[in-house]
């Protein structure tokens, strides 16, 4: 069993949440496996190494819920947000950082690992932190709500990493007041604030298309009054659309009213 | 109300008229204060300010910034609103900048308001409208977003006092560099008026910190602090003198932010420079770039500039140049130099800095650490050693650095050389391209453009 272990990789294999990586992580201590030779590999593979056994770990709510404890604990909370951020992104490589990150902290006993910046791993995780949270800053100025006919304010997003539920308590703090949905194109999940309520998280199946196309009769003009101040606010003479499009990438740009042709003629 | 000519006018002419008219104040941050919402009204703050959204010059649009009226009694040789301009005029009501507010806010196009006045009638009239404006949005809409008003110098000063209880961040232009330059450019405007509200706001913020201290829910004074502008390029100041200025207002008048606007050529006048190669931005860029060193790196003005050099190089950024003039400081060792040295190696910046010290303390860095940590190395490694040795074989030489720094491109936010690429494409770009003037059409028409 010995001489298997330190010959054979092993490759944990995880769902793609938070409560899937944190499994894996569980899982590895767990079973006891040499931290070294072991990795973390998020969804399945196409090619498989020669030398390694493949492990598929399901995700569990107890042993992710195990995990988190033992991360705010030793390292405190605001490492704990920190993993939390890389696992919204979509990097594969996030799962296996953090863990050897966790690895390596537990076992130096360290509890600033996180400015360990000399480890590869940290560096990863940091940087993968870091692209979370320009995401979540982005777009806590570039998301536009519209006024649909029954009041609700209804935002569009199209990020590339899995905010949403970041990005709630932070509108939810400032409109406290409105019933307000912000929908995520790419992953089709939707935050759901009901005025003077807790928010919460939901599949947006049930969402229909054309019933967030129905603004308020003001919707237009306001979008409107928005993109005429836009234009107004503008220098002539400094004109700069390269740097324009440096500091609000195209990306954003395409859910943005003021940007979009179809509502302003 | 009676507002002279504005009647009949609908809002989005007034708004056209009015944010075209504050378009040249620069002070649009929404930074300096965290605040939660209530619970009950609508509006919070956060301390590094957001930006919603980016106009075609590449500023940010971050607070709804308008003129409450473009009327003014004044007649400042540089302003597009002075008194002798026929332009077309127009004035808000109270009611119709809290709609404004309110319904752009609800949808996150803006994170507050910035509002900025001509004189109409006198400095008590005005101001007394900007105080009514925010008082409605404070109480009856309870709004909690940021505010950013004008204190108009010559206004009384409980005015000033009772507006700067609702505002977040309150600010008096200083217009111009020198004293002298405002007597040429702004006949009405004294330096004396404008330093007096200066100096009131600042004793007032001093004042409620006392208070927050003993009672820890007294209403705030301006919390996040006072910021001025100057006007660039107008007058015939070095740019010794404008950071020297500058120095002396973060130091005396514990001001936020100083913000320096390169002056627009927007009147025909005898006493306006004509500045044929357009505003001068890179100016504007190395003021910035000092503005920061002053505030951040623990420069001081003397020290970038002097009499007998006092404008900066424009092929180096004022760091670099410091350090060049300075080679007798240099290599420094990353693993043991302290943080405030640290901070004047080119290519290491405040956040860098922060984080090798944090490292330093668990490993030896080299080379490819400071790389990941984020150090700029193809400017830093003339200046650095990590255990001893030097990044390639350098010499440690004016000349040589010079040369080599020249070599790196800077990166600057404007185009120098006029060479763009981009994709071609059939449609144009839908980036807020301010409408043709006259003169444009005339032009087109002509064949001339």
């Amino acid at each position: 069993m010995v001489i298997i272990m330190t010959m054979e990789k092993t490759i944990l294999i995880c769902e793609d949440s938070i409560e899937g990586v944190f499994s894996g992580i569980y899982e590895a201590y767990a079973r006891k496996y040499v931290h070294s030779q072991t990795s973390l590999q998020i969804g399945a593979t196409e090619n498989y190494e020669l030398f390694a056994e493949y492990k598929q770990i399901a995700a569990e709510e107890e042993k992710a819920k195990k995990v988190s404890r033992t991360i705010i604990r030793e390292f405190g909370e605001e490492t704990y947000l920190t993993f939390c951020e890389a696992l919204a992104t979509q990097d594969l490589e996030k799962g296996n950082a953090i863990y050897h990150v966790l690895v390596d902290g537990l076992r130096t006993k360290n509890n600033r690992i996180m400015e360990n910046f000399a480890v590869a791993d940290v560096n990863k995780v940091f940087e993968l932190c870091r692209y979370t949270k320009n995401e979540i800053q982005h777009l806590k100025g570039f998301l536009r709500f519209q006024e649909l006919e029954k009041g609700v304010l209804f935002a569009r997003i199209g990020p590339r990493n899995n905010i949403l539920t970041f990005l709630a308590p932070h509108f939810a703090d400032r409109l406290p007041n409105e019933n307000f949905i912000i929908y995520d194109d790419t992953r089709n999940l939707c935050v759901v604030h009901p005025c003077q309520k807790e928010w919460f998280l939901m599949s947006a199946d049930n969402l229909q298309e054309e019933e967030t196309r129905n603004y308020s009769q003001v919707e237009v003009a306001y979008q409107e009054l928005f993109t005429f101040f836009c234009q107004k606010i503008g220098i002539r003479e400094r004109k700069n659309i390269a740097l324009q499009t440096q500091m609000l990438p195209l990306h954003f740009q395409k859910y943005m009213s003021e940007f979009n042709d179809k509502v302003y003629k | 109300m009676d507002i002279k000519i504005t009647q009949g006018m609908t809002i989005k002419e007034k708004l056209g008229i009015l944010s075209d008219a504050a378009k040249y104040d620069v002070a649009c941050t929404s930074s300096g204060v965290d605040r939660k919402g209530d619970g009950k009204g609508i509006g919070n703050a956060t301390a590094g300010g957001i930006c919603h959204s980016f106009a075609a010059d590449g500023r940010c649009i971050s607070l709804l910034k308008i003129l409450f009226t473009n009327e003014c009694i004044y007649d400042c040789k540089y302003c597009l609103n002075r008194k002798s301009n026929d332009v077309p005029r127009a004035s808000f009501t109270p009611d119709e900048v809290c709609e404004l507010t309110m319904e752009f806010y609800r949808r996150n196009y803006i994170e507050g308001l910035f509002l900025s006045s001509g004189i109409l009638y006198s400095p008590n009239y005005t101001m007394e409208l900007i105080y009514q404006t925010i008082y409605q949005l404070r109480t009856r809409h309870n709004f909690q977003g940021y505010i950013h008003v004008k204190a108009i110098p010559g206004a009384d000063a409980t005015l000033i006092q009772k507006t700067g209880m609702l505002a977040d961040r309150m600010s008096v232009n200083l217009e111009l560099p020198t004293a002298e330059g405002l007597r040429t450019l702004a006949p009405n405007k004294h330096r004396k008026n404008i330093l007096a509200p200066m100096r009131q706001i600042q004793t007032g913020i001093t004042e409620s910190r006392h208070d927050l201290m003993i009672y820890q829910h007294a209403p705030k004074f301006v919390p996040a602090g006072q910021s001025t502008q100057m006007i660039i390029g107008a007058t015939p100041e070095s740019d010794y003198q404008i950071m020297a200025v500058a120095e002396n207002l973060y130091q005396k008048f514990d001001l936020k932010r100083v913000f320096y606007s390169a002056f627009v050529h927007v009147n025909e006048d005898k006493d306006l420079p004509a500045l044929p190669g357009g505003p001068p931005l890179l100016r504007e860029h190395r003021l910035y770039q000092a503005d920061w060193l002053l505030r951040f790196y623990g420069f001081k003005a003397e020290e970038l500039l002097n009499e007998e050099k006092p404008n900066f190089n424009i092929l180096l950024d004022p760091k670099c140049d410091w350090a060049l003039r300075h080679l007798e400081y240099f290599p420094m060792e990353i693993n043991r130099i302290d943080y405030q040295m640290m901070l004047r190696i080119p290519g290491i910046g405040v956040k860098s800095a922060q984080r090798i010290v944090k490292a330093r303390r668990m490993a030896k860095l080299d080379f490819s650490d400071l790389k990941r940590i984020g150090v700029v190395l193809k400017r830093a490694l003339y200046f650095i050693t990590c255990n001893g040795r030097m990044m390639y074989q350098t010499r440690i030489e004016e000349d040589y650095i010079t040369r080599n720094l020249l070599n790196i491109k800077e990166k600057l936010p404007f185009q120098t050389n006029g060479m763009t690429y981009k994709q071609l494409s059939l449609f144009d770009d839908k980036n807020f391209d301010a409408e043709p003037t006259i003169i444009d059409s005339q032009q087109a028409a002509m064949g001339q453009l």
